[in-house]
């Protein structure tokens, strides 16, 4: 809890009323008990004072008594004994009285100075042992002893008779000076007492009313404490203090409790509290994180540009003994103090419903973009074109999914199928860029990436295969879409103010794309590869008028492929060529004949041509031969790498090339129809395909 | 769309029933799409749900391969009430699972059971089915997920 600077001077003066109150009290007590012990021991020489003033008449008596029975001839022995016991008793109180201090030095003097001379005339009746009398047997008389006695007692009584008066006088003035001491003490003790009931009754006074002040002010902290409470309880944000140790500190607000599915926060490090909840790496960088923040060079906001936290996926109980994933944002904000930073605030949203709202937006404008595209690629494509993929589409997406029936338990197994899915997708995606329908392209890309992750692998089970079955039928329904908006396009078609020539839906459905349709498409695929590529080059295409139909659908597949890889690793980009003496933009010639075997396609290109070296160098790269097989390699041996699945000469992948599953696909298509295909290469100058078709019985394909 | 989380829970309240019932955990085989009409073996435990999502959910298997994993559990009754019962309770596990992972999301009715007849399937108009071959000792069987 803060204290306020009022607050603070109140505990002060109320500790210092505190200390001077049993000052006060002490000083009193000290002085008092001083005082008490000074008139308890004046009392008592009061007393003895008082009781030696009784002692000169009674002396004076006994010595008159004692005379009288020395005249009756009485006995006078009992007389005699009190008379000793006065004078010894006088002798003992009197010197202690001598010893006290604060007598009045001259009645003590003339007390001292009238008992020193009672002392001797005393002493000699005093000192009397024998027997006064001396018996006869008709009389008794006074003996000679007796008689000298009886002479000291009559002096000694004349003598107390004559001074009794005086010494009880002084003794008096001595017991009056004592009285007076007493009184004295007696009076000062009463004004201390007063002064300390005095400074008492104000001090208690004052620490009353800073008492008062003190409960006023702590009432306002309490209300203050109960509202910061309802505010932590009531607030959406979980709020906490992190300390120089990373830990949280005793006050945090409820949120947290919901957030993290824990109420025991305090103590708590900030690692202790998502350490289960996100990734080691996470963790780490978050920690980081938090040290930086206690820097004092640190910027407060340009710490905030670079918080790791500001949007963290953790994975939570959800109560029913699963986990749920939700997304936490974490606000730091320094607490500073007079020697450096004192704490740093941190304040964590539970922004999951946004971050899902945002995702959902994102995903419906990615659908919208991609049905965008997908119209404007149909709209530029031609109908039988279209419907001709479609179909292939479907088909190929048909032998991917029969690929995954086939039953696997064991890595082998699975792994065998990647490169079949591969072959198949990458085919699907080079049509599907040729007719320039991006959102179907970019799928299947997406599949490719997956296939790749996947061929990394040291184990694969089918779990793994999980995703990409999910893919495989988001892909499916995306060309379900295209399939009907392609329909409801040709339907409009047919419409009768429709222009002439277009295509009905009927049409659109049963056509297959001939030789025509598949020149467009090659020269729409040249145009868009070179514009994506930045290449400038130009397509001739002969002959293809005379392919048979069978042959159509793997030219297609086969000649797409040969055009990526022309577009992205044969012809150069302008400088290159000017550098090399080649004049204007490049050249891709295709060209298809009867021969006398069958049929034969060749493709050149007047671009960078293939180096044997390269290519053993990509192979070693990608870990397809080792060095030493590699150096093994002739140049023609090295020229075929290019048909080994996976072989790539680039690094990185793109839409168009990368994959190393290009050339592979082609081979394996001329293969299937019984041909064959070679390549020739004159570095820096060209690279050309021939691909041997056999003859087909065209009748029997009709 | 099915999202993949989603049908994990479903695969692993499946391999989890093997684990659990018979201390041999089930491997999952190369999943498929379903083609057609779907291939039932000879006990079929389903599920319907609907909710946030709409459509079934059923573990298919052979007679052969409930009968291992009944001597696995111990039990001496292999008769055609048991093995009803062994499926119903693979299903049961996965609705367990479901309810778990996605509490009222998903309403999940109680188990139906097949054996021999051909069920009754009301596959949703749109959503394809998932076929996840569940492999355990040298049997197979098949989990079905078809949910829009």
């Amino acid at each position: 809890m803060l204290l306020s600077g009022a607050d603070r001077n109140r505990r002060l003066l109320t500790a210092a009323a505190g200390i001077l109150l049993a000052a006060v009290m002490g000083l009193v007590l000290i002085v008092g008990f001083r005082l008490a012990t000074q008139i308890r021991a004046s009392v008592g020489t009061l007393q003895q004072a008082s009781e030696l003033e009784a002692y000169p008449s009674a002396i004076s008596e006994q010595l008159t008594a004692l005379r009288q029975r020395l005249d009756t001839l009485e006995y006078t022995g009992h007389v005699h004994g009190e008379l000793d016991s006065s004078v010894r008793g006088f002798n003992r109180d009197f010197t202690v009285l001598e010893h006290q201090k604060g007598l009045d030095p001259a009645a003590m003097h003339a007390a001292t100075a009238l008992w020193g001379n009672y002392t001797p005339v005393l002493a000699k009746v005093l000192s009397y042992h024998g027997e006064p009398y001396s018996d006869t047997a008709t009389n008794s008389s006074l003996s000679r002893s007796g008689r000298v006695y009886y002479a000291h007692v009559r002096r000694a009584e004349l003598f107390a008779q004559a001074n009794a008066a005086a010494l009880h006088g002084e003794l008096a003035l001595v017991s009056a000076s004592l009285q007076a001491r007493t009184a004295a003490a007696a009076s000062r003790l009463r004004w201390l007492l007063s002064g300390g009931v005095l400074a008492v009754l104000l001090l208690g006074l004052a620490a009353a009313y800073l008492q008062v002040a003190r409960g006023r002010g702590e009432r306002a902290a309490r209300d203050a404490q109960d509202q910061t409470r309802d505010i932590l309880a009531t607030v959406r944000e979980g709020l906490f203090l992190l300390d120089a140790d990373y830990r949280i500190g005793a006050v945090w607000s409820q949120a947290l409790t919901s957030m993290f599915g824990r109420s025991d926060f305090a103590g708590l490090t900030f690692e202790e509290l998502l350490r289960d909840k996100v990734p080691p790496e996470t963790l780490n960088t978050a920690m980081k994180f938090i040290k930086l923040l206690w820097g004092e060079r640190a910027h407060e906001n340009l710490m905030k540009s670079i918080n790791p936290l500001g949007q963290l996926e953790v994975s939570m109980d959800n109560g029913r003994g699963g986990k749920e994933t939700r997304y936490l944002q974490f606000d730091f904000h320094r607490v500073m103090g007079p020697k450096g930073v004192k704490h740093v605030l941190c304040a964590v949203g539970d922004i999951t419903s946004s971050v899902l709202l945002a995702r959902e937006l994102h995903e419906a404008q990615e659908n919208a973009h991609s049905q965008l595209d997908m119209m404007v690629g149909m709209l530029h494509s031609d109908p039988l074109q279209l419907g001709s993929f479609l179909d292939s589409a479907s088909a190929g997406l048909k032998h991917v999914n029969a690929i995954l029936k086939e039953p696997a338990r064991t890595h082998a197994e699975f792994s065998k199928k990647l490169a079949g899915l591969a072959r198949e997708l990458h085919s699907m995606k080079g049509e599907a860029s040729a007719l320039n329908l991006m959102s179907i392209a970019q799928r299947v890309h997406h599949l490719e990436d997956m296939l790749a992750e996947l061929k990394g692998r040291s184990e694969l089970t089918g779990n793994d295969f999980l995703p990409l079955v999910l893919k495989l039928d988001e892909l499916l329904a995306h060309l379900r879409g295209v399939r009907e908006m392609t329909l409801k396009l040709s339907s409009l078609r047919e419409q009768p103010d429709s222009p002439e020539g277009t295509i009905s839906a009927p049409a659109l459905r049963s056509a297959t794309a001939g030789p025509e349709e598949l020149t467009a498409t090659l020269q729409s695929l040249a145009r868009k590869l070179a514009q994506d590529h930045g290449k400038d080059f130009t397509l001739a295409l002969t002959g293809l008028a005379q392919c048979p139909p069978a042959y159509l659908g793997t030219l297609k597949d086969c000649l797409i492929q040969m055009l990526r890889n022309a577009a992205v690793h044969g012809i150069e980009a302008d400088e290159v060529r000017r550098a090399g003496a080649k004049n204007g933009g490049g050249q891709v010639r295709v060209e298809f004949r009867r021969v006398e075997s069958g049929y034969e396609l060749t493709f050149e290109d007047d671009g960078a041509g293939l180096s044997p070296e390269a290519l053993k160098e990509a192979a070693v790269r990608k870990n397809l031969l080792s060095e030493e097989q590699a150096a093994q390699l002739d140049n023609r041996a090295a020229l075929a790498l290019i048909f080994k699945p996976g072989f790539s000469t680039r690094n990185e992948v793109s839409m168009d090339a990368g994959r190393g599953a290009g050339m592979d696909v082609v081979a394996r298509a001329v293969y299937g129809l019984g041909g064959r295909i070679g390549v020739s290469t004159n570095p820096g100058r060209y690279t050309r395909f021939k691909i041997a078709l056999p003859a087909v019985d065209e009748t029997a394909v009709a | 769309m099915l999202r993949e989380e989603e049908l994990k829970t479903f695969v692993d309240g499946t391999t989890r029933y093997f684990e659990v019932a018979a201390q041999q955990p089930a491997s999952i085989g190369s999943p498929y799409l379903l083609e057609g009409e779907p291939a039932m073996h000879d006990y079929t435990g389903m599920i319907n749900v609907s909710g946030k999502r709409e459509g079934v959910v059923y573990f298919t298997a052979p007679r052969a391969m409930l009968t291992v994993l009944l001597m696995k559990m111990q039990e001496s009754d292999f008769s055609h009430e048991s093995m009803r019962d062994l499926v119903g309770e693979v299903a049961n596990t996965i609705s367990g699972n479901a309810r778990r992972d996605f509490g009222h999301d998903f309403v999940i009715s109680v188990p139906s059971v097949f054996a021999g007849e051909k069920p009754q399937i009301n596959r949703p108009t749109g959503a394809r089915a998932f076929v996840i071959p569940i492999h355990w000792r040298s049997h197979s069987a098949k989990l079905v997920v078809s949910l829009t």
